[in-house]
C-alpha cells in the first residue's frame, strides 16, 4: 500500500477539516410565527456560545416564544460553509437573519440576493461592508486607542511594552491595532519589544506572554486583545511582578484587576472590549422592526465600548449587574467568562444563567429597547466598502491623555 | 513487560549479528544532533535578545515543551507502529474538560477521579483502535472521525462553555516545585525516562517496531500483532487525556479548542527526531529532542522583531533544514567518509 500517499492526504484532511459540520434544520413551515435564523461561525469559545445563548433566551422570552421561530445554523470558521447557510435560509423563507459575519466581505452578493427577497440581515460584533445590511458592532467605538492611551497613562509615557494582538490577517484585529499604533506612535517613550497573535484565546495569550517574557524579562506594560488573563497568568508564572496592562471582558481578568493581591504586586488598567450583548441588542432591534415597533431604514449602527477601568470593578452578588456591579465572581462562571454579556439598559430580560445555558428568566417578558440609535462612523473595509473614514477616526472617546507626548 | 530485556538484548547480540546494533546507533546519533541543536539555539539565541539563553528560557521551554513530549509520545508508538493518529486535539479537550468538570477546584480529595479521566480517554482510543484493527478503516479516517465525534460530543456536553475549575492536582503538577525544580520539569524527566522504558527496552517496544516494519511476518514470527495494534492507539489518547490535564493546571481552565494547536507539532516532533513517518523507525530519545527543538525555536523566534509572516517563514526554514540535515542518508555518507 501507498502509505505516505495516505498519509500526506491524511495531513490534508487534517487541516481542512477544523470546521464542525453545519446543521441543516428541516423544521415545519408555520406561517403564524416569524423565521429567524442564528447563523454563527464556530461556537467553541465562550464568546461565541454567549452571544448564540443571549439570543435564544431572548427568542423564548414571552412573547417570543410564541411568535418566533428561531433555527440556529453553526458555519465554522468557512466564509464559503456560511455563504451557502445563507442561502438555504434565503430559499427557505427567513424572515430575518441574525449572524456573525466570518468575513466582512465574502457574503456581500448572498446578503444582497437576501435584501431582495425582503430578508433583514443583522451583523454583530463583526461587520459587513454591504450597504443592505445592519451592522450592530462596537468596533467604530475605538478599542484600540482608548486602551493604547489609558497604559500609557499607566506608564507615564514610558516603558517597555508587549502587544497581544487577535488573529493574522483578521479586519477586527487590524482595526484594533492601527488605532493602539496611532497613539503608540506618538510617544517616543514607549517602546514595543514584542509582537504575538494570540488568536484571542487564554491558553494561547499565556504561551506567547511567556515566550515573550523569556526573551524580555523586563517588560513595563502589556496591551493585549482578548485572552488576556492568559498574560497575567504568564507573568505570575514568570515571576511574582505583574504589571499594567489592558485587556478585554474576561471574568478572570477584572476580579485580577480589583484583586488587592494582584493590585499590590503591580496589576492596574482597564477591561474594555467586545461585548456579547451585541447579539441580543442586534435580534431585539430587528424584532422591533419586524412586528411594526420601529422603523429603521440599514444603517451601520454602534454600540457603546465598555469601560471598567481597575477602580470600577465591582463584584455581583445575584444574577444580573445591578448597582453598578460588573463581574460575577469565580464560583458563578469561569474565567474565561466574557463579563460584557448583559446590559442592564439594553437587555433586561436576561441574567447570567441565560449567557451560560441560553434559558429565558423566569417571569421575564421582552422590554422596549431606547427609541434612539447611534449610527456608527464610516470606516472603510469594516462597515462600508466605496466610502471615506471619517475625520474623527482614532479621536478618543474614554480617557484623556494625562501625559504629552 | 520490561524484565525480560537485558536477556533478549544478549541473546541477540550473541548471534553475531551486528545490524541492529549498527542501526540503533544511527538512531542515537540523529537523537544527540537534535539535542545538540537545541543547545546551540538557545546558546545562539543570546544574539536576538541578550535576556535569551537564561536559565529562565530553558525553563520556560522545558514547561511549554512538556506538553508536547507527552504527546508525541503517544503519537510516536503510533506512527512506529505504522498507524497515524489524528484524534488527538479532540482526545486532549476530552482530558482537559472532564477534569475541569467532573473534579473541579472545590474537591482536593476528589484525585481519584483524574485516573478515572484516563481510562475514559483510554477507552476512546480503544474505540479507536477497534476500528483500525478489525473493521480495518485506514488509521487517519478512523482517528478523524474519532476526533469529530467526541469534539461535537463536548461542545454539545459543555454547551460551548466549559464550566468548572483546575483540579489542585492539576495545578500542583504544572505550578509546583520539589526541591527547587519546578514540577512539570521533573515530571517530564521522569515521562521521558518511562517512556524510553517502554519504546526501546520493553518487548512490547520490539512488537511495534516489527509490526511497523512489516505486520505480516511479525504475524509469522508470533507477534501477538492484534495487541500490539490496539495498544499504541490506547496509549496515546491516555497520552493525550493527560496533555489535556496539564494543559488545565497550566492555563487554570480548559477551552474547547485547547488541543488544536498541537496535532502537526505532535506528528512533526516524531519525524524530526529521526522516526520514519511510514513506521518502524525511531527512539522516543529522538521524540523528545525534536518537541524541545520545535519549542525552542518557537521562543526564539517569537523574540525575533519580524513581521509575523517572516517568523513562520523562518520558522518553517529551519524545521525543514533539520529534517534534512537530519536524515540517516546524510549519516550513511558521513559514516563511509570516515571509514
Amino acid at each position: 500500500m501507498k502509505l505516505n500517499t495516505v498519509k500526506s492526504i491524511a495531513l490534508a484532511l487534517a487541516l481542512g477539516s477544523t470546521a464542525l459540520a453545519g446543521i441543516q434544520p428541516a423544521a415545519a413551515q408555520d406561517k403564524e410565527k416569524f423565521k429567524i435564523y442564528l447563523s454563527l461561525s464556530y461556537s467553541g469559545n465562550a464568546w461565541q456560545s454567549e452571544a448564540a445563548n443571549i439570543v435564544k433566551a431572548l427568542a423564548a422570552t414571552p412573547p417570543y416564544n410564541e411568535t418566533v421561530e428561531l433555527i440556529e445554523v453553526i458555519s465554522g470558521t468557512d466564509p464559503q460553509a456560511q455563504i451557502s447557510a445563507y442561502e438555504s435560509m434565503i430559499d427557505e423563507g427567513a424572515d430575518g437573519i441574525v449572524s456573525f459575519p466570518i468575513s466582512s466581505t465574502a457574503l456581500n452578493r448572498t446578503i444582497r440576493r437576501g435584501c431582495e427577497e425582503g430578508v433583514l440581515f443583522f451583523m454583530y460584533d463583526a461587520t459587513v461592508t454591504e450597504n443592505c445590511a445592519y451592522n450592530v458592532s462596537y468596533l467604530t467605538a475605538g478599542f484600540g486607542e482608548n486602551t493604547a492611551q489609558a497604559l500609557v497613562n499607566e506608564l507615564d509615557g514610558k516603558g517597555k511594552i508587549f502587544l497581544s494582538r487577535g488573529v493574522p490577517g483578521n479586519s477586527v484585529d487590524k482595526r484594533h491595532t492601527d488605532g493602539a499604533m496611532h497613539i503608540f506612535n506618538q510617544y517616543p517613550g514607549i517602546e514595543v519589544v514584542s509582537e504575538y497573535y494570540s488568536y484571542w484565546d487564554d491558553r494561547t495569550t499565556q504561551q506567547e506572554t511567556a515566550k515573550a517574557l523569556a526573551a524580555h524579562p523586563d517588560v513595563d506594560g502589556i496591551w493585549a486583545q482578548a485572552g488576556e488573563y492568559g498574560a497575567v497568568q504568564a507573568l505570575l508564572d514568570a515571576g511574582d511582578r505583574l504589571v499594567p496592562m489592558t485587556g478585554e471582558n474576561s471574568a478572570g481578568f477584572r476580579l485580577a484587576l480589583a484583586n488587592p493581591d494582584m493590585q499590590e504586586k503591580g496589576l492596574s488598567g482597564v477591561s474594555a472590549g467586545s461585548p456579547p450583548a451585541q447579539s441580543g441588542y442586534a435580534f431585539k432591534l430587528m424584532m422591533e422592526i419586524l412586528t411594526g415597533k420601529r422603523e429603521l431604514e440599514p444603517m451601520n449602527i454602534e454600540y457603546p465600548l465598555p469601560w471598567v477601568p481597575a477602580a470600577s470593578v465591582q463584584v455581583c452578588e445575584g444574577d444580573v449587574y445591578e448597582n453598578g456591579c460588573n463581574v460575577f465572581p469565580a464560583d458563578r462562571v469561569p474565567s474565561s467568562f466574557v463579563s460584557e454579556v448583559l446590559n442592564p439598559v439594553l437587555l433586561p430580560e436576561v441574567n447570567v444563567e441565560s449567557a451560560l445555558n441560553g434559558t429565558p428568566v423566569a417571569g421575564a417578558t421582552i422590554q422596549p429597547l431606547p427609541a434612539e440609535v447611534v449610527e456608527a462612523a464610516n470606516e472603510p473595509g469594516i462597515n462600508c466598502s466605496r466610502c471615506e473614514a471619517s475625520e474623527t477616526l482614532y479621536e478618543l472617546t474614554k480617557i484623556e491623555p494625562t501625559v504629552q507626548p | 513487560m520490561a524484565n525480560n530485556n537485558p536477556l533478549a538484548e544478549t541473546t541477540f547480540v550473541q548471534s553475531g549479528d551486528t545490524r541492529r546494533s549498527a542501526k540503533i546507533s544511527r538512531e542515537t546519533i540523529s537523537a544527540i544532533a537534535v539535542a545538540v541543536l537545541c543547545v546551540v539555539l538557545l546558546l545562539g539565541a543570546r544574539f536576538v535578545s541578550p535576556s535569551l539563553g537564561s536559565w529562565s528560557q530553558v525553563e520556560t521551554v522545558l514547561i511549554l515543551g512538556s506538553f508536547l513530549v507527552v504527546l508525541s509520545f503517544g503519537q510516536g508508538l503510533v506512527i512506529l507502529s505504522g498507524g497515524l493518529d489524528l484524534s488527538l486535539p479532540a482526545m486532549i479537550t476530552l482530558g482537559g474538560i472532564l477534569a475541569t468538570n467532573w473534579i473541579g477546584s472545590s474537591d482536593p480529595g476528589a484525585w481519584y477521579l483524574l485516573p478515572i479521566v484516563l481510562l475514559v480517554c483510554a477507552g476512546v482510543g480503544f474505540l479507536t483502535a477497534l476500528g483500525i484493527v478489525i473493521l480495518r478503516v485506514p488509521p487517519f479516517i478512523m482517528s478523524l472521525a474519532m476526533s469529530i465525534i467526541v469534539s461535537s460530543a463536548l461542545l454539545g456536553y459543555t454547551k460551548g462553555t466549559p464550566r468548572g475549575a483546575a483540579p489542585e492536582m492539576a495545578i500542583a503538577l504544572m505550578k509546583g516545585s520539589v526541591f527547587g525544580l519546578p514540577a512539570p520539569i521533573l515530571f517530564t524527566i521522569g515521562f521521558v525516562i518511562l517512556g524510553w522504558l517502554i519504546q526501546s527496552r520493553s518487548i512490547f517496544g520490539r512488537y511495534l517496531y516489527a509490526i511497523g516494519t512489516n505486520v505480516e511476518a511479525a504475524r509469522i514470527a508470533g507477534v501477538p500483532v492484534f495487541t500490539a495494534q490496539v495498544l499504541p492507539y490506547v496509549l496515546s489518547a491516555t497520552c493525550a487525556g493527560l496533555v489535556g490535564i496539564m494543559l488545565v493546571g497550566y492555563s487554570n481552565g480548559a477551552t474547547l479548542r485547547m488541543g488544536d494547536d498541537y496535532l502537526l507539532p505532535s506528528i512533526a516532533a516524531v519525524v524530526i527526531g529521526g522516526s520514519s513517518i511510514l513506521g518502524g523507525r525511531g527512539t522516543f530519545l529522538g521524540t523528545v529532542g525534536g518537541a524541545l527543538l520545535l519549542t525552542t525555536l518557537g521562543t526564539i523566534i517569537s523574540a525575533i522583531g519580524l513581521e509575523f509572516g517572516l517568523r513562520t517563514i523562518i520558522e518553517g526554514a529551519i524545521v525543514l533544514t533539520a529534517l534534512l540535515l537530519l536524515r540517516e542518508e546524510l549519516f550513511q555518507k558521513l559514516g563511509s567518509l570516515w571509514k
